[in-house]
Protein backbone atom coordinates (compact mmCIF):
# COMPACT_ATOMS: atom_id res chain seq x y z
CA UNK A 1 0.00 0.00 0.00
CA UNK A 2 3.17 2.43 1.02
CA UNK A 3 3.85 4.96 -2.53
CA UNK A 4 7.10 4.37 -3.87
CA UNK A 5 8.89 7.64 -2.73
CA UNK A 6 9.51 9.59 -5.96
CA UNK A 7 13.32 10.63 -6.96
CA UNK A 8 12.95 13.74 -5.68
CA UNK A 9 14.49 17.01 -6.97
CA UNK A 10 17.05 16.20 -10.05
CA UNK A 11 18.91 18.42 -12.31
CA UNK A 12 18.11 18.43 -15.68
CA UNK A 13 19.34 20.36 -18.97
CA UNK A 14 16.85 23.20 -20.59
CA UNK A 15 16.18 21.51 -24.16
CA UNK A 16 13.81 19.98 -25.46
CA UNK A 17 12.36 17.20 -23.53
CA UNK A 18 12.42 13.63 -25.55
CA UNK A 19 10.04 11.37 -23.88
CA UNK A 20 6.84 12.22 -25.05
CA UNK A 21 5.34 11.50 -21.60
CA UNK A 22 7.93 13.10 -19.82
CA UNK A 23 7.51 16.31 -21.83
CA UNK A 24 3.40 15.94 -20.60
CA UNK A 25 4.00 15.37 -16.98
CA UNK A 26 6.69 17.89 -16.77
CA UNK A 27 4.67 20.28 -18.50
CA UNK A 28 1.81 19.69 -16.13
CA UNK A 29 3.88 20.54 -13.13
CA UNK A 30 5.95 23.39 -14.39
CA UNK A 31 2.85 25.04 -15.57
CA UNK A 32 1.21 24.59 -12.38
CA UNK A 33 4.13 25.67 -10.55
CA UNK A 34 4.52 28.97 -12.88
CA UNK A 35 0.84 29.74 -12.26
CA UNK A 36 1.39 29.59 -8.35
CA UNK A 37 4.90 31.65 -8.78
CA UNK A 38 2.76 34.19 -10.45
CA UNK A 39 0.31 34.20 -8.06
CA UNK A 40 2.47 34.83 -4.98
CA UNK A 41 4.46 37.63 -6.88
CA UNK A 42 1.45 39.19 -7.51
CA UNK A 43 0.10 38.81 -3.71
CA UNK A 44 3.47 39.68 -2.49
CA UNK A 45 4.17 42.58 -3.98
CA UNK A 46 0.63 43.64 -6.04
CA UNK A 47 1.57 43.76 -9.20
CA UNK A 48 -0.77 42.86 -12.47
CA UNK A 49 0.45 39.82 -14.48
CA UNK A 50 -0.20 38.02 -17.23
CA UNK A 51 0.74 34.03 -17.96
CA UNK A 52 -0.31 32.45 -21.30
CA UNK A 53 0.67 29.22 -22.22
CA UNK A 54 0.03 26.48 -24.87
CA UNK A 55 0.12 22.89 -24.23
CA UNK A 56 2.10 20.23 -26.14
CA UNK A 57 -1.11 19.18 -26.97
CA UNK A 58 -2.39 22.67 -28.04
CA UNK A 59 -4.80 23.64 -25.67
CA UNK A 60 -4.24 27.35 -24.30
CA UNK A 61 -3.66 27.86 -20.39
CA UNK A 62 -3.78 31.33 -18.83
CA UNK A 63 -2.97 33.22 -15.82
CA UNK A 64 -3.99 36.38 -14.81
CA UNK A 65 -4.12 38.97 -12.28
CA UNK A 66 -6.60 40.96 -12.41
CA UNK A 67 -7.78 38.75 -15.17
CA UNK A 68 -6.20 37.80 -18.64
CA UNK A 69 -8.23 39.86 -20.93
CA UNK A 70 -7.57 43.10 -18.78
CA UNK A 71 -3.79 42.48 -18.91
CA UNK A 72 -3.98 41.73 -22.95
CA UNK A 73 -5.92 44.77 -23.40
CA UNK A 74 -3.93 46.79 -21.79
CA UNK A 75 -0.72 45.26 -23.42
CA UNK A 76 -2.21 45.67 -26.71
CA UNK A 77 -3.76 49.04 -26.67
CA UNK A 78 -0.50 50.15 -24.96
CA UNK A 79 -2.84 52.43 -22.54
CA UNK A 80 -1.54 54.48 -19.58
CA UNK A 81 -2.15 53.15 -16.07
CA UNK A 82 -5.77 53.53 -15.15
CA UNK A 83 -6.42 55.85 -12.33
CA UNK A 84 -6.68 54.41 -8.97
CA UNK A 85 -9.60 56.36 -7.98
CA UNK A 86 -11.85 54.93 -10.62
CA UNK A 87 -14.61 52.63 -8.43
CA UNK A 88 -13.29 49.72 -9.66
CA UNK A 89 -10.60 50.38 -6.87
CA UNK A 90 -13.42 48.94 -4.24
CA UNK A 91 -14.55 45.71 -6.42
CA UNK A 92 -10.50 45.38 -6.15
CA UNK A 93 -10.13 45.59 -2.71
CA UNK A 94 -12.59 43.02 -2.18
CA UNK A 95 -10.77 41.03 -4.58
CA UNK A 96 -7.90 41.05 -2.47
CA UNK A 97 -9.77 40.32 0.65
CA UNK A 98 -11.25 37.20 -0.53
CA UNK A 99 -7.55 35.95 -1.98
CA UNK A 100 -6.10 36.06 1.26
CA UNK A 101 -9.26 33.92 2.63
CA UNK A 102 -8.35 31.26 0.32
CA UNK A 103 -4.75 31.98 0.87
CA UNK A 104 -5.17 30.77 4.17
CA UNK A 105 -7.55 28.14 3.73
CA UNK A 106 -5.29 26.76 1.16
CA UNK A 107 -2.41 26.86 3.62
CA UNK A 108 -4.74 25.28 5.88
CA UNK A 109 -5.59 22.09 4.30
CA UNK A 110 -2.17 21.91 3.09
CA UNK A 111 -0.70 21.91 6.20
CA UNK A 112 -3.48 18.99 7.17
CA UNK A 113 -2.10 16.50 4.11
CA UNK A 114 1.44 17.04 5.53
CA UNK A 115 0.56 15.94 9.03
CA UNK A 116 -1.97 12.55 7.37
CA UNK A 117 1.56 12.05 5.62
CA UNK A 118 3.47 11.87 8.36
CA UNK A 119 1.06 9.74 10.56
CA UNK A 120 0.80 7.31 6.97
CA UNK A 121 4.74 7.02 7.44
CA UNK A 122 4.52 6.56 11.47
CA UNK A 123 2.31 3.42 10.72
CA UNK A 124 3.93 2.47 7.61
CA UNK A 125 7.26 2.45 9.99
CA UNK A 126 5.35 0.27 12.93
CA UNK A 127 3.87 -1.79 10.61
CA UNK A 128 7.57 -2.97 9.05
CA UNK A 129 8.75 -2.96 12.85
CA UNK A 130 6.24 -5.44 13.45
CA UNK A 131 6.71 -7.34 10.80
CA UNK A 132 9.96 -8.15 11.49
CA UNK A 133 9.13 -9.51 14.85
CA UNK A 134 5.58 -11.69 14.55
CA UNK A 135 5.59 -13.52 11.40
CA UNK A 136 1.81 -13.82 11.37
CA UNK A 137 2.00 -10.38 10.71
CA UNK A 138 3.84 -10.65 7.01
CA UNK A 139 1.78 -10.18 3.71
CA UNK A 140 -0.15 -13.08 3.17
CA UNK A 141 1.58 -13.72 -0.44
CA UNK A 142 4.73 -14.75 1.85
CA UNK A 143 3.50 -17.60 4.09
CA UNK A 144 3.44 -21.29 3.85
CA UNK A 145 0.80 -23.39 3.32
CA UNK A 146 1.02 -24.14 7.24
CA UNK A 147 1.57 -20.62 8.11
CA UNK A 148 -1.77 -19.74 6.49
CA UNK A 149 -3.66 -21.96 8.06
CA UNK A 150 -3.19 -20.81 11.48
CA UNK A 151 -3.48 -17.53 10.75
CA UNK A 152 -6.55 -18.74 8.62
CA UNK A 153 -8.05 -19.95 12.18
CA UNK A 154 -6.97 -17.40 14.24
CA UNK A 155 -9.24 -14.69 12.46
CA UNK A 156 -11.76 -16.84 11.87
CA UNK A 157 -11.68 -17.06 15.63
CA UNK A 158 -11.24 -13.28 16.14
CA UNK A 159 -13.59 -12.64 13.51
CA UNK A 160 -16.71 -14.69 15.36
CA UNK A 161 -15.21 -12.46 18.79
CA UNK A 162 -15.69 -9.22 17.44
CA UNK A 163 -18.36 -10.27 15.74
CA UNK A 164 -20.16 -11.04 19.03
CA UNK A 165 -18.55 -7.79 20.60
CA UNK A 166 -20.31 -5.80 18.21
CA UNK A 167 -23.64 -7.27 18.91
CA UNK A 168 -23.07 -6.52 22.85
CA UNK A 169 -22.23 -2.99 21.83
CA UNK A 170 -25.09 -2.19 19.74
CA UNK A 171 -27.44 -4.05 22.69
CA UNK A 172 -26.16 -1.98 25.07
CA UNK A 173 -26.59 1.02 23.04
CA UNK A 174 -30.08 0.65 22.04
CA UNK A 175 -31.01 -0.96 25.77
CA UNK A 176 -30.09 2.69 28.01
CA UNK A 177 -30.22 5.15 25.35
CA UNK A 178 -26.38 5.74 26.89
CA UNK A 179 -24.22 6.98 24.28
CA UNK A 180 -20.59 6.86 26.13
CA UNK A 181 -18.33 5.81 23.19
CA UNK A 182 -20.02 6.39 20.43
CA UNK A 183 -21.91 9.95 19.52
CA UNK A 184 -22.95 9.14 15.73
CA UNK A 185 -25.35 6.53 14.68
CA UNK A 186 -24.16 3.13 14.56
CA UNK A 187 -22.54 2.09 10.97
CA UNK A 188 -23.89 -0.84 9.31
CA UNK A 189 -22.83 -4.36 9.82
CA UNK A 190 -19.21 -5.70 9.07
CA UNK A 191 -19.97 -5.60 4.76
CA UNK A 192 -19.22 -1.78 5.23
CA UNK A 193 -16.55 -0.68 2.64
CA UNK A 194 -13.71 1.39 2.85
CA UNK A 195 -15.73 5.00 2.38
CA UNK A 196 -17.58 4.18 5.33
CA UNK A 197 -14.65 3.65 7.40
CA UNK A 198 -13.27 7.19 5.88
CA UNK A 199 -16.51 9.11 7.48
CA UNK A 200 -16.10 7.42 10.59
CA UNK A 201 -12.49 8.69 10.87
CA UNK A 202 -13.29 12.06 9.47
CA UNK A 203 -16.10 11.93 12.83
CA UNK A 204 -12.59 11.13 14.94
CA UNK A 205 -15.04 7.63 16.35
CA UNK A 206 -11.19 5.90 17.76
CA UNK A 207 -13.18 5.02 21.40
CA UNK A 208 -10.42 3.47 22.54
CA UNK A 209 -9.78 2.91 26.37
CA UNK A 210 -6.46 3.73 26.05
CA UNK A 211 -4.75 5.32 23.47
CA UNK A 212 -2.88 2.57 20.54
CA UNK A 213 -1.72 5.44 18.84
CA UNK B 1 20.51 31.90 0.26
CA UNK B 2 18.58 31.11 3.59
CA UNK B 3 14.87 29.48 3.04
CA UNK B 4 13.08 31.39 5.45
CA UNK B 5 9.35 30.98 4.94
CA UNK B 6 7.72 33.75 3.49
CA UNK B 7 3.95 34.39 4.54
CA UNK B 8 1.47 35.33 2.04
CA UNK B 9 0.53 39.06 2.13
CA UNK B 10 1.53 42.03 0.73
CA UNK B 11 5.18 43.10 1.65
CA UNK B 12 4.35 46.77 3.50
CA UNK B 13 7.97 47.16 3.75
CA UNK B 14 8.64 49.71 -0.06
CA UNK B 15 12.25 48.23 -0.10
CA UNK B 16 11.47 45.47 0.99
CA UNK B 17 9.26 44.98 -1.56
CA UNK B 18 10.79 46.50 -4.29
CA UNK B 19 13.69 44.04 -3.70
CA UNK B 20 11.54 41.06 -3.53
CA UNK B 21 9.62 41.96 -6.65
CA UNK B 22 13.27 41.89 -8.54
CA UNK B 23 14.25 38.66 -7.62
CA UNK B 24 11.05 36.86 -8.28
CA UNK B 25 10.28 38.48 -11.45
CA UNK B 26 13.44 37.59 -12.48
CA UNK B 27 12.81 34.11 -11.44
CA UNK B 28 9.49 33.88 -13.03
CA UNK B 29 11.10 34.70 -16.56
CA UNK B 30 13.40 32.39 -15.96
CA UNK B 31 10.49 30.02 -15.02
CA UNK B 32 8.60 30.57 -18.26
CA UNK B 33 11.69 30.57 -20.57
CA UNK B 34 12.58 26.88 -18.70
CA UNK B 35 8.86 25.81 -19.70
CA UNK B 36 8.83 26.64 -23.48
CA UNK B 37 12.18 25.23 -24.02
CA UNK B 38 11.84 22.11 -22.19
CA UNK B 39 8.45 21.63 -23.59
CA UNK B 40 8.68 22.24 -27.07
CA UNK B 41 5.37 25.59 -26.92
CA UNK B 42 4.90 28.47 -27.36
CA UNK B 43 4.13 31.08 -24.36
CA UNK B 44 4.62 34.23 -22.98
CA UNK B 45 4.70 36.36 -19.83
CA UNK B 46 3.36 40.40 -19.64
CA UNK B 47 4.24 41.96 -15.40
CA UNK B 48 2.89 45.39 -14.99
CA UNK B 49 4.46 47.29 -11.90
CA UNK B 50 4.73 50.52 -10.00
CA UNK B 51 8.58 50.43 -10.70
CA UNK B 52 8.72 50.58 -14.64
CA UNK B 53 6.60 52.42 -16.93
CA UNK B 54 6.57 49.69 -19.75
CA UNK B 55 5.53 46.02 -18.88
CA UNK B 56 8.14 43.70 -17.99
CA UNK B 57 7.81 40.75 -21.10
CA UNK B 58 8.68 37.58 -22.07
CA UNK B 59 10.32 36.62 -24.68
CA UNK B 60 9.94 39.92 -25.92
CA UNK B 61 7.36 42.40 -26.93
CA UNK B 62 7.16 40.66 -30.48
CA UNK B 63 7.25 37.60 -29.29
CA UNK B 64 4.54 38.51 -27.05
CA UNK B 65 2.58 39.84 -29.47
CA UNK B 66 2.74 36.69 -31.67
CA UNK B 67 1.28 34.32 -29.17
CA UNK B 68 -1.47 36.69 -27.91
CA UNK B 69 -2.80 36.80 -31.61
CA UNK B 70 -2.44 32.88 -31.98
CA UNK B 71 -4.11 33.33 -28.44
CA UNK B 72 -6.77 35.19 -30.04
CA UNK B 73 -7.24 33.30 -32.89
CA UNK B 74 -8.51 30.16 -30.73
CA UNK B 75 -12.45 30.22 -30.56
CA UNK B 76 -13.48 32.10 -27.38
CA UNK B 77 -14.66 28.54 -25.63
CA UNK B 78 -10.92 27.45 -26.39
CA UNK B 79 -9.18 30.61 -24.57
CA UNK B 80 -11.58 30.43 -21.06
CA UNK B 81 -11.68 27.08 -20.64
CA UNK B 82 -8.45 26.72 -19.09
CA UNK B 83 -8.34 31.13 -17.96
CA UNK B 84 -7.67 31.31 -14.53
CA UNK B 85 -7.24 34.24 -12.54
CA UNK B 86 -5.94 34.24 -8.36
CA UNK B 87 -9.15 33.10 -6.87
CA UNK B 88 -10.08 30.44 -9.43
CA UNK B 89 -6.66 29.44 -9.03
CA UNK B 90 -6.22 29.09 -5.53
CA UNK B 91 -10.01 27.62 -5.27
CA UNK B 92 -9.08 24.57 -7.88
CA UNK B 93 -5.43 24.00 -5.17
CA UNK B 94 -8.01 24.13 -2.46
CA UNK B 95 -9.66 21.75 -4.30
CA UNK B 96 -7.10 19.18 -5.08
CA UNK B 97 -5.46 19.01 -1.67
CA UNK B 98 -8.83 17.87 -0.66
CA UNK B 99 -9.14 15.01 -2.66
CA UNK B 100 -5.59 14.27 -1.31
CA UNK B 101 -6.16 14.42 2.08
CA UNK B 102 -9.36 12.23 1.53
CA UNK B 103 -7.27 9.59 0.11
CA UNK B 104 -4.52 9.86 2.72
CA UNK B 105 -7.52 9.61 5.40
CA UNK B 106 -8.73 6.53 3.79
CA UNK B 107 -5.55 5.00 3.47
CA UNK B 108 -4.35 5.84 6.92
CA UNK B 109 -7.78 4.43 8.56
CA UNK B 110 -6.90 1.14 6.74
CA UNK B 111 -3.24 1.28 8.24
CA UNK B 112 -4.59 2.06 11.72
CA UNK B 113 -7.11 -0.74 11.52
CA UNK B 114 -5.15 -3.25 9.77
CA UNK B 115 -2.60 -2.62 13.10
CA UNK B 116 -5.69 -2.69 15.52
CA UNK B 117 -6.73 -6.17 13.91
CA UNK B 118 -3.42 -7.97 14.18
CA UNK B 119 -3.80 -6.59 18.46
CA UNK B 120 -6.28 -8.24 18.73
CA UNK B 121 -5.67 -11.20 16.91
CA UNK B 122 -3.35 -11.83 19.88
CA UNK B 123 -6.10 -11.72 22.38
CA UNK B 124 -6.10 -8.34 23.90
CA UNK B 125 -7.92 -5.26 23.99
CA UNK B 126 -11.10 -6.39 22.22
CA UNK B 127 -13.33 -5.06 24.94
CA UNK B 128 -11.73 -2.06 25.09
CA UNK B 129 -13.20 -0.78 21.65
CA UNK B 130 -16.47 1.10 20.17
CA UNK B 131 -18.47 0.10 17.35
CA UNK B 132 -16.89 1.57 14.38
CA UNK B 133 -13.32 0.22 15.40
CA UNK B 134 -15.10 -3.67 15.54
CA UNK B 135 -16.91 -2.64 12.27
CA UNK B 136 -14.13 -2.07 10.57
CA UNK B 137 -11.64 -4.97 12.10
CA UNK B 138 -14.79 -7.01 11.00
CA UNK B 139 -14.29 -5.68 7.29
CA UNK B 140 -10.46 -6.21 7.68
CA UNK B 141 -10.58 -9.64 8.67
CA UNK B 142 -13.14 -10.47 6.00
CA UNK B 143 -10.54 -8.92 3.66
CA UNK B 144 -7.99 -10.95 4.77
CA UNK B 145 -9.50 -13.63 5.17
CA UNK B 146 -10.74 -13.72 1.27
CA UNK B 147 -7.39 -13.48 0.41
CA UNK B 148 -5.79 -16.11 2.70
CA UNK B 149 -8.93 -18.62 1.33
CA UNK B 150 -7.30 -17.35 -2.26
CA UNK B 151 -3.70 -18.44 -1.38
CA UNK B 152 -4.57 -21.78 -0.01
CA UNK B 153 -6.60 -22.74 -3.06
CA UNK B 154 -3.50 -21.07 -5.43
CA UNK B 155 -0.92 -23.26 -3.47
CA UNK B 156 -3.18 -26.48 -3.62
CA UNK B 157 -3.56 -26.10 -6.88
CA UNK B 158 0.24 -25.61 -7.33
CA UNK B 159 0.50 -28.92 -6.11
CA UNK B 160 -2.19 -31.17 -6.79
CA UNK B 161 -1.64 -33.85 -9.54
CA UNK B 162 -3.19 -32.74 -13.41
CA UNK B 163 -7.12 -33.57 -13.43
CA UNK B 164 -7.46 -37.27 -14.19
CA UNK B 165 -10.37 -39.21 -15.14
CA UNK B 166 -11.38 -42.39 -14.04
CA UNK B 167 -9.43 -44.32 -16.92
CA UNK B 168 -6.20 -42.69 -16.18
CA UNK B 169 -6.28 -42.97 -12.68
CA UNK B 170 -6.56 -46.31 -13.27
CA UNK B 171 -4.18 -47.05 -16.12
CA UNK B 172 -1.92 -45.08 -13.68
CA UNK B 173 -2.17 -47.26 -10.99
CA UNK B 174 -2.00 -50.31 -13.48
CA UNK B 175 1.68 -48.21 -14.64
CA UNK B 176 2.57 -48.49 -10.78
CA UNK B 177 3.05 -44.71 -9.13
CA UNK B 178 1.82 -45.01 -6.06
CA UNK B 179 2.74 -41.12 -4.69
CA UNK B 180 0.54 -39.85 -7.32
CA UNK B 181 -2.57 -40.21 -5.49
CA UNK B 182 -1.95 -38.33 -2.71
CA UNK B 183 -2.78 -34.23 -2.13
CA UNK B 184 0.99 -33.67 -2.12
CA UNK B 185 0.01 -30.98 0.82
CA UNK B 186 2.23 -32.91 3.43
CA UNK B 187 5.65 -32.07 1.11
CA UNK B 188 4.59 -28.21 2.06
CA UNK B 189 5.42 -27.66 5.19
CA UNK B 190 7.46 -24.67 5.46
CA UNK B 191 9.23 -24.26 8.23
CA UNK B 192 8.99 -20.80 10.30
CA UNK B 193 11.02 -19.01 12.45
CA UNK B 194 8.81 -19.05 15.57
CA UNK B 195 9.41 -21.30 18.54
CA UNK B 196 6.54 -22.85 18.24
CA UNK B 197 4.83 -25.47 15.50
CA UNK B 198 2.22 -27.10 17.21
CA UNK B 199 -1.17 -26.12 15.42
CA UNK B 200 -2.79 -27.28 18.20
CA UNK B 201 -1.67 -25.14 20.66
CA UNK B 202 -1.03 -21.85 18.54
CA UNK B 203 -2.87 -18.73 19.98
CA UNK B 204 -2.12 -19.86 23.74
CA UNK B 205 -0.44 -17.01 26.07
CA UNK B 206 2.78 -19.14 25.74
CA UNK B 207 3.33 -18.43 21.93
CA UNK B 208 2.86 -14.51 22.14
CA UNK B 209 4.87 -12.41 24.62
Amino acid sequence: MAKKPSMGRQKIKIQKIEVKNHLQVTFSKRRSGLFKKASELCTLCGVEIGIIVFSPAGKVFSFGHPNVESIIDRFLTRNPVPNAHDPFHLVEAQRNASVRELNLQLGHILNEVEAERKRGESLDAMRKANQSHYWWESPISKLGLEQLEQVKVAMEDLKKNVNQQAANAVFMANRGGVFDHYETKPLPSHGSNINNIAAAAANGNFGYCHGFF
Amino acid sequence: MTRKKVKLAFISNDSARKATFKKRKKGLMKKVSELSTLCGIESCAIVYSPYESQPDVWPDARGAGRVLAQFKRMPEMEQSKKMVDQESFIRNRIAKAADQLKKLHMDNREKEVTHLMYHCLTGKGLHCLALPDLNDIAWMLDHNLKEIYKRIEAIRMDHAPPERTQQQHLFAEWMGNPGDQMGGDEDIIVPFNDTNSHASTIWSNVIFP
